[in-house]
């Protein structure tokens, strides 16, 4: 057989490298500034893109985007020619991928915070960007496809199985999640409403965990740990089997995250079942990533890259085996809109992700600049603070979830709730908060120790562009083999036979929750949204208030005294986007449009608390936000904004597009007016009116008197 | 494994093995340099596969026969409800009241401690008033005793954006927060005092 040589160019995955650690501490820089607004509220008094509700979602779009979507593209660029034995397909494209990709996260960082949001999270980019990403994305694609039909080994081995499973169920969670209806440049609406939004931006929001934080990072884990251990892989037939059973199951379990939701009950009881089936697939990968570390336990102990990695499969365990407990309804009865799933999720990326992307940036800087490490005790020492931080991070967090959540559901002997203030919750966990800002210090140094590190190995090493390789040529015919070996010899197929897998669940989920009407009952009494309304929707939206308070009661007794009536699907069939929420770091909203309920409050209220929510109540942790009441309402978009919702079936009159600023104008009058009447100065066009207009109207439409109300089964 | 133990020397030849563990590698399976080993996927990995494929056949099979409380939320709901009414201790109005202005030490701690954490969110801590009225002066929209206090509490002023606090606080506790109000607020000097709303009651 005929020897070739053929050269890898280092040059994609040494930028990729670059842009891992530079946005890698920024996500972490922008996460640590909101953790200590959740402590000092009015830290950024009035400067609207540093609040918190603005900065959560630009952290976690850095987190997992910028991140670690830039450490995935430096691990593939890096191993697929190395375990293909060719030059990647095209340098272009890769180039493509590398700037494009810049160019998407300086997008979405000079968006988000000015409020320019879907409003759905980890989906908060706009259009525009979302069909960026779509084209980079398939750019990446192609490149890792194209490479494996260059290759010169037969098979394709499992960590590619991985990567080639990310890209085809990244593509389609993004298409399909991010279907919306443009209005303007920088603003849109999901065509999905309320519950049916909800499904799918959760099967959207679970497998992004799945797919962007999971198989790319195991597909990382099968190359670099065994190259960094010199060890073989545990157990060819365990890959297997967890490959295809954990990205067969984790498409199904999105439900989980809207547990004792409007969501049908059959739903929910998918969402909890494939949930707890992915314990074994998922701790399937840990077994074969700890296991190929036996007979190299000796180096564990001295070589930081190796003891990240353990950390960092230790990790994954924890959060695999969390995840299917947090599934359970009961657990999740207590754990859900609290600070547990903020500590749950960042043993995840703390541990996992940012644990294994360490390893592999030390790991790589030897390599890439024929030079050892510049200090493996600083390497340590990251190693150490990493480790503590997260912990110093989590355990509190999973102390404060559980506190809040058991006063939340105390009652008294005499019936009554024992905390019917929801600041008395929140005063009870701050501590927690504070620690918390302890961990993420720690973290973050261990972070700046790894950035001096990098540079000081790349000012002592030289910088080795180009590696020479050289392999026996494959054959242009490829003798056939039955089973999965065979399918390994087959990109192409093998890439078709991922997607279908992926598609199954959900189908099976969406088919019947779009498709048969009895899975979202409609109530008569609820109306589309009047424009002011639709406006403080927006802003709402825009705000982010979405981030820390949810609009959604269970039906538990507990909820149902606090709050009101439980949450229907019906209700939201105007919402686009649906605004469940995940987090409930203040009250519930879903009715505070609904007089006498205790989240209920005067628009002088609202307007008070807004301009600093500290003069009602002392201790709040919320913002201020002044610039609402500063705000002229932008009315230009109004009339679009109608035929969009008509589009989309909202029951507007014909006509009532050109007519809604003059309703919206009556409205605001009416509210402002009688605002100033009441001694509270504020005129009728501005963005408060509006977002009070919107807040007083959550709940309102079922809180009519019952014969009004009829469910249509 | 030990089925995976090779008996003839003949075989042997055809594999190699891990020097430090003595598992089998797989012939042709090589990456990069990297190796695959032979080895089954440990049975309690199997065990916890299978088990949890049996809970979730089982689950759904469950709900799909038996609509079960555990797992309709809307049953689960009711039974909540239905268990929590036999074990509140009093209905409220039930029991009758006595309006009587309480006064003892202890009654009006109380009394600051409900008033603080809800009162004061709309009629601030010092009783002076900002969305909800003043509290501190003589003037008094709904009147000023015992009673109407009470009332106001209990009912709420709906239109005005006071909200019925029947299901939140008890009736003692109602009625010590109208003492406190009635013996430690009226009459003292808040900061931002809003201004008078109601009739002079003296």
């Amino acid at each position: 057989m005929e020897i070739q040589k053929f050269t890898y160019d280092n040059k994609i995955s040494r930028l990729f490298l670059n842009a891992t650690i530079f946005w890698g501490i920024v996500a972490v820089l922008v996460g640590l500034l909101i953790a200590i607004e959740l402590v000092f509220p009015k830290l950024t008094n009035g400067i609207s893109f540093l609040s918190f509700g603005r900065l959560r979602p630009l952290h976690t779009n850095a987190a997992i985007f910028a991140f670690v979507g830039n450490a995935i593209f430096t691990g593939v660029y890096y191993s697929i020619p190395r375990l293909l034995k060719t030059p990647l397909y095209s340098q272009l494209l890769g180039k493509i991928n590398f700037w494009g990709w810049q160019l998407i996260i300086v997008a979405a960082a000079l968006t988000i915070p000015f409020g320019y949001t879907v409003g759905k999270e980890y989906a908060e980019l706009e259009w525009p960007i979302d069909i960026a990403v779509t084209i980079i994305w398939i750019v990446f694609g192609l490149n890792l496809i194209m490479t494996t039909l260059k290759r010169r080994v037969k098979h394709i081995y499992v960590a590619i199985w991985f990567y080639i499973a990310t890209f085809v169920t990244v593509a389609v969670l993004h298409v399909v999640n991010s279907i919306n209806i443009p209005i303007t440049f920088l603003k849109s609406y999901p065509v999905y409403a309320g519950v049916q939004d909800a499904l799918v931006q959760w099967w959207y929001g679970h497998n992004a965990v799945a797919f962007f934080l999971t198989t790319p990072f195991l597909g990382l884990m099968y190359y670099f740990v065994p190259k960094a251990a010199n060890r073989p892989v545990y157990s060819y037939r365990l890959s297997i089997i967890h490959f295809w059973s954990l990205i067969f199951l984790y498409i199904w379990a999105g439900p989980h995250h809207l547990l004792y939701s409007a969501l049908p009950d059959w739903v929910q009881a998918l969402g909890v079942v494939f949930s707890v089936m992915l314990i074994a697939p998922s701790w399937g990968g840990m077994v074969n990533g700890l296991l190929t570390l036996r007979g190299a336990w000796d180096k564990v102990r001295q070589d930081p890259v190796l003891k990240m990695f353990v950390v960092a499969i230790t990790a994954y365990g924890m959060a695999t085996f969390e995840g299917p407990l947090l599934s359970l309804k009961t657990v999740n009865a207590i754990s859900h809109f609290t600070d547990w799933t903020i500590a749950h999720v960042h043993i995840g990326a703390l541990g996992w992700n940012g644990m294994l992307t360490f390893g592999m940036i030390y790991w790589l800087m030897p390599r890439l600049y024929k030079t050892p490490l510049w200090s493996i005790k600083m390497a340590n020492a990251h190693f150490w603070l990493a480790t503590t931080g997260m912990l110093f991070f989590a355990v509190p967090l999973y102390f404060g979830g559980i506190t809040q959540s058991l006063m939340w559901k105390q009652f008294t002997e005499e019936g009554f709730l024992k905390y019917p203030n929801f600041m008395e919750t929140v005063v009870q966990i701050i501590p927690m908060y504070a620690l918390r800002i302890f961990g993420g210090v720690l973290y973050v140094t261990g972070i700046i120790l790894l950035i001096i590190n990098v540079i000081k190995t790349a000012y002592a090493g030289n910088y080795v562009r180009f590696e020479e390789d050289e392999a026996p040529a494959l054959p242009s015919k490829l003798t056939p083999e039955p089973g999965h070996r065979g399918l390994e010899a087959r990109p192409v197929m093998f890439t078709i036979v991922a997607l279908i897998v992926i598609l199954i669940g959900g189908i099976v989920q969406f088919m019947p929750m779009f498709m048969i009407k009895t899975n979202v009952p409609t109530i008569e009494a609820v109306m589309p949204y009047t424009p002011l309304e639709l406006h403080g929707r927006d802003i709402y939206v825009r705000e982010g208030c979405y981030n820390c308070h949810s609009q959604l009661v269970r039906p538990f007794r507990s909820e149902v005294e606090r709050y009101g009536d439980y949450s229907k699907a019906g209700e939201t069939v105007y919402d686009h986007p649906f605004q469940f929420g995940s987090k409930r770091t203040g009250p519930d909203l879903a009715r505070a449009g609904v007089a006498g309920s205790s989240v209920n409050k005067p628009n002088s209220w609202h307007l008070t608390h807004f301009e600093e929510p500290q003069k009602l109540i002392p201790q709040s942790i919320m913002p201020p936000y002044p610039w609402l009441l500063e705000n002229v309402l932008d009315i230009s978009t109004t009339a679009k904004k109608i035929r969009a919702l008509q589009y989309l079936g909202h029951p507007y009159p014909d006509g009532f597009d050109e007519i809604a600023n003059e309703d919206l104008m009556k409205q605001a009058a009416q509210i402002a007016g009688e605002l100033r009447s009441g001694g509270f100065e504020i005129d009728d066009n501005r963005e408060v009116i509006a977002l009070i207009a919107y807040i007083q109207r959550l709940g309102y439409d079922i809180s009519k008197p019952a014969d009004q109300i009829s469910v249509n089964d | 494994m030990t089925k995976d133990k090779l008996p003839s020397e003949q075989v042997k030849v055809d594999y190699e093995y891990d020097t430090l563990t003595n598992d089998r590698l797989l012939k042709d399976h090589e990456y990069d340099g990297i190796r695959e080993l032979d080895n089954a996927p440990p049975s309690w990995f199997n065990m916890l596969f299978i088990g949890t494929i049996v809970f979730a056949v089982l689950y759904l099979y469950i709900l799909w026969m038996f609509q079960p409380a555990g797992l309709v939320q809307a049953k689960e709901y009711q039974n909540e409800l239905a268990k929590a009414k036999t074990t509140a201790s009093a209905e409220p109005g039930t029991r009758a009241i006595r309006m009587v202005l309480l006064n003892d030490e202890e009654s009006m701690q109380n009394g600051q401690k409900v008033f603080n954490s809800v009162c004061a969110v709309c009629h601030l801590a010092d009783g002076g008033g900002l969305v909800g009225p003043n509290l501190t002066d003589k003037y008094w929209v709904h009147g000023n005793s015992v009673k109407d206090l009470f009332t106001v509490i209990t009912e709420g002023v709906i239109e005005k954006g006071m909200i019925p606090y029947r299901d939140q606080l008890s009736h003692q506790q109602r009625l010590e927060v109208s003492g406190y109000i009635l013996n430690n607020l009226v009459g003292s000097e808040p900061a931002n005092p809003k201004e008078p709303e109601g009739e002079l009651i003296e």
